[in-house]
């Protein structure tokens, strides 16, 4: 290893006081009577545009614990609160969570406190989310709303998805969500918030292009922890800033050419499968920089709505047109996820940002992608000759990543690209 | 009896082989499903044999090239059958979204041993009982049906399907006679025979196993009952698989009897029938939507499992409850603090012993039980 390869991260220390402002809020919001729900997966846009009710995002709320190295500790309650190692951290972090409050019990970082929700709102391609919800409601009594949102198998089958999900929004979410804020979906409120936000994942949209450079200017990781101001200053003018802001610095970095890992770019582009490991992204990022290695593009970063452009903010029926966005419009998110279509998205993914090697993350405790992994990487080596390995772990649950085991497949997984380049 | 439960066990001590051998015997089609809720009656009506998929005895080889260890044992068993060929006797799959798992096997098997027919149906894991996861659910069965029909191309009557339902039926509630039977002369059955009796169900023609369930039960009205010793237990849990029948033996052999269970390969699998109406796929759906036994794939936020196992341990006057939880499994992981916690204030004894797909450490487990054993009253 010759050259002395160092990560030139991008500056993306604005996230931090938004999320920051974005949990103090909540917490605030509780304090003046507000209603607060817990929303997982996409259907928080509803909860988001009603009056009178502030959301937190579970997944956000992972990625925050982990960032502040409070997993374990939340996670400890979890277990101390009798819950079983094997099921998701997510799930265990929220109800450890909940343990903490509803018993009093001491946390060394009383930022992450969160305050109780009056209603539970899942709602993912992942069935594991209705059976926690349901587990936070019959503990703690907290209403829940479980919305199903299968991943489709195929094409064909997005239009009768997309109106099963349509009806549960309509018959069940809505109506729960009224009834515990005692106000009113407001359907322009939410074309109010979708038209900003969808001007911001236009911008975003711009800096992913910027993978596609070679050297890169950044790296997934970078992209990663900026999903946050999409969420959490959702169709908020901040939130625009922050992209405009990273925007510049990607313009900046090209055209001074500086890339994302010193001193003359990357050796080799990966592509990341999977969720982001929130708790470990320093960990596994130098685990792979070293050998001038950097992620480049991922499914998951995906998944938050990347194609703005696929939206009518002023359809009619706007409480159907975001359920559009995850079926039957161009990009069908519900199609991309799931291992069938997954496939072809990866595929697409490695050609445009020309991919040296794949990393599969594999959660130990969630299954939502791990299942159709190992084929996808079969697949697509045998197609394009590209690489890919799978690493086990987990999101926030350090006791469930092995640094000397990812650090060999990650080693394992750059001798194969080179044992090919000659 | 004997002779009855000889065939009783031909299945489920060889599926692989006793199922080809049905088919080549009656050149009719064979479907596997996934467990734990496709409509069997919608296969049955289109004049083939529907058998539910199983957990097999070999160590799991080839499907960890597919499927992480951390997976539960039915997903990771039917993968490696399938990849290693062993399913090719099916002319066809159903599989179903119950649970996070079981919806992306299909995926797997698809592509390495696609079979000739395969239909994956998205039913709701979890539901409000509202319009919109009937009417969906509605429409999946009949596009079940729909497909069925192209696929062996005869059509799929509200009449063909009604007798079906009907001979489901029969099967259904002669299969709760004999855990009646078993509720009021506990250890009249061993409880390996009693799983087997159930798994055959699920593995061999019902008319046949009807017939054969009727024999055993006038047999056993017939013959003198010997009252057992033991501790009463009801076994709870173990979804999707059978478990280890060494696993049963040794709750016997520990000195308690089991006497009556909610597990998959159990009562959880013949609990609910369908009524007979002229809407016969309305009868399906509403069959699905029933909310006792409390299942967690299959659930609905507003009940509770722990309650109705307290209620049901009280009837029986049982001693405890033995849970067996299908390692690796989100439905029953999420919910089982819960149940413990119900079990505790309610005073009802209760231990938790993982079901893998293999070797489960018998030592650890004889442990457990023995502890068990003697907290509801020891030797
Ligand atoms: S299992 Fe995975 S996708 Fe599902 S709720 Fe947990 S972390 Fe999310
Ligand atoms: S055992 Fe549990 S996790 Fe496995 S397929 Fe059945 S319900 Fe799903």
């Amino acid at each position: 290893m010759s050259t002395q390869y160092k990560i030139n991260k991008l500056d993306t220390s604005g996230v931090g006081p938004l999320v920051d402002r974005h949990w103090r809020e909540l917490r605030e919001a509780k304090e003046k009577g507000m209603k607060i729900a817990w929303c997982a997966g996409p259907m928080f846009v509803y909860a988001y545009a009603t009056p009178n009710i502030a959301s937190h995002f579970m997944a956000g709320y992972a990625a925050y614990c982990g960032g502040r190295g409070m997993a374990d500790e939340v996670l400890e309650a979890a277990e101390r609160y009798g819950e079983l190692r094997d099921t998701c951290s997510y799930h265990r972090l929220h109800t450890g969570m909940a343990a903490m409050i509803m018993n009093d019990w001491p946390v060394s970082n009383p930022q992450v406190l969160l305050p109780m929700p009056d209603l539970l709102i899942g709602g993912r391609f992942c069935t594991e989310m209705s059976h926690y919800m349901e587990a936070i409601h019959r503990r703690f009594g907290v209403k829940a709303v479980t919305i199903e949102i299968p991943s489709a198998r195929s094409r064909e089958d997005l239009p009768r998805l997309e109106k099963f999900l349509t009806n549960q929004v309509k018959e069940t979410l809505i109506p729960a969500i009224e009834e515990v804020s005692g106000s009113k979906f407001d359907e322009e409120n939410m074309r109010s918030i979708l038209r900003p936000w969808k001007e911001t994942c236009i911008i975003r949209n711009k800096c992913w292009e910027f993978f596609k450079k070679k050297p890169s200017p950044w790296t997934l990781w970078d992209y990663g922890v900026s999903i946050a101001p999409v969420f959490y200053a959702m169709g908020k003018p901040e939130s625009l800033e922050y992209y405009n802001n990273l925007l510049k610095q990607l313009e900046e970095r090209t055209e001074k050419n500086i890339p994302a890992v010193h001193p003359d770019g990357e050796k080799y582009r990966l592509y990341w499968d999977g969720w982001l490991p929130w708790s470990f992204l320093g960990k596994f990022i130098r685990m792979m920089i070293p050998y001038g290695a950097i992620p480049i593009a991922g499914r998951y970063p995906w998944e938050f709505f990347p194609h703005p452009e696929d939206i009518n903010t002023e359809a009619d029926d706007i409480i159907h047109e975001w359920i559009r966005l995850i079926y039957t419009s161009p990009n069908t998110l519900s199609y991309h996820d799931g291992p069938w279509g997954g496939q072809e998205h990866i595929e697409d993914l490695i050609q445009t940002y020309s991919i040296d090697g794949m990393l599969f993350f594999s959660s130990k405790t969630c299954r939502m992608w791990n299942l159709g992994q190992q084929e996808i990487i079969a697949n697509i080596e045998k197609k394009y000759g590209i690489p890919g390995i799978v690493i086990d772990g987990d999101m926030i649950d350090s006791t469930m990543v092995s640094e000397d085991q990812i650090r060999t497949r990650i080693e394992a997984l750059l001798e194969t690209i080179d044992a090919r380049r000659r | 009896m004997e002779e009855i439960m000889k065939q009783f066990v031909e299945y489920p001590s060889d599926p692989y082989t006793s199922i080809a051998k049905w088919k080549e015997n009656t050149k009719k089609k064979v479907i596997g499903i996934f467990p734990m809720w496709i409509p069997e009656e919608i296969i049955h009506a289109a004049g083939m044999l529907p058998v539910v998929m199983w957990r097999s005895n070999e160590a799991i080889t080839w499907g960890y090239a597919h499927v992480p260890p951390y997976n539960c044992a039915i997903n990771k068993s039917v993968v490696d059958d399938a990849v290693k060929g062993k399913l090719k006797f099916m002319d066809g799959m159903v599989f179903l979204r119950q649970c996070l798992q079981s919806q992306e096997v299909p995926f797997i098997v698809e592509n390495n041993r696609p079979p000739a027919f395969e239909e994956y149906l998205y039913l709701p894991p979890i539901y409000h009982g509202d319009k919109a996861s009937k009417d969906f659910t509605r429409d999946e069965f009949k596009r079940l049906r729909k497909r069925l029909e192209e696929f062996g191309g005869e059509k799929i009557t509200d009449e063909k399907l009604n007798e079906s339902i009907n001979i489901y039926n029969k099967n259904r509630s002669l299969l709760r006679k004999l855990y009646d039977l078993r509720k009021e002369k506990p250890g009249i059955l061993r409880g390996r025979d009693v799983l087997r009796i159930v798994w055959s169900s699920m593995l061999m023609p019902k008319e046949e196993h009807n017939k054969l369930l009727e024999s055993l039960l006038s047999e056993l009205e017939k013959n003198g009952y010997k009252p057992a010793k033991g501790k009463k237990v009801f076994l709870s849990g173990c979804l999707c698989i059978h478990p280890q029948l060494e696993l049963l033996d040794m709750i016997e052999d520990l000195g308690m009897l089991v006497v009556d269970d909610d597990i998959y390969v159990g009562y959880r699998y013949f609990a609910n029938d369908a009524e007979i109406t002229d809407d016969p796929i309305g009868a399906l759906m509403e069959r699905h939507f029933i909310k006792t036994p409390v299942d967690p794939a299959r659930g609905e936020v507003e009940v509770n499992w722990g309650k109705e196992l307290i209620g049901k341990v009280k009837k029986l006057h049982a001693d405890g409850i033995i849970t067996l939880l299908t390692k690796y499994c989100p439905p029953h992981l999420c919910y089982y603090p819960d149940i413990k916690v119900e079990l505790a204030n309610a005073g009802i004894p209760e231990v938790l012993i993982e079901v893998e797909h293999e070797v489960i450490s018998m030592e650890s487990i004889k442990t457990r039980l023995q502890s068990f054993r003697e907290m509801i009253g020891g030797h």
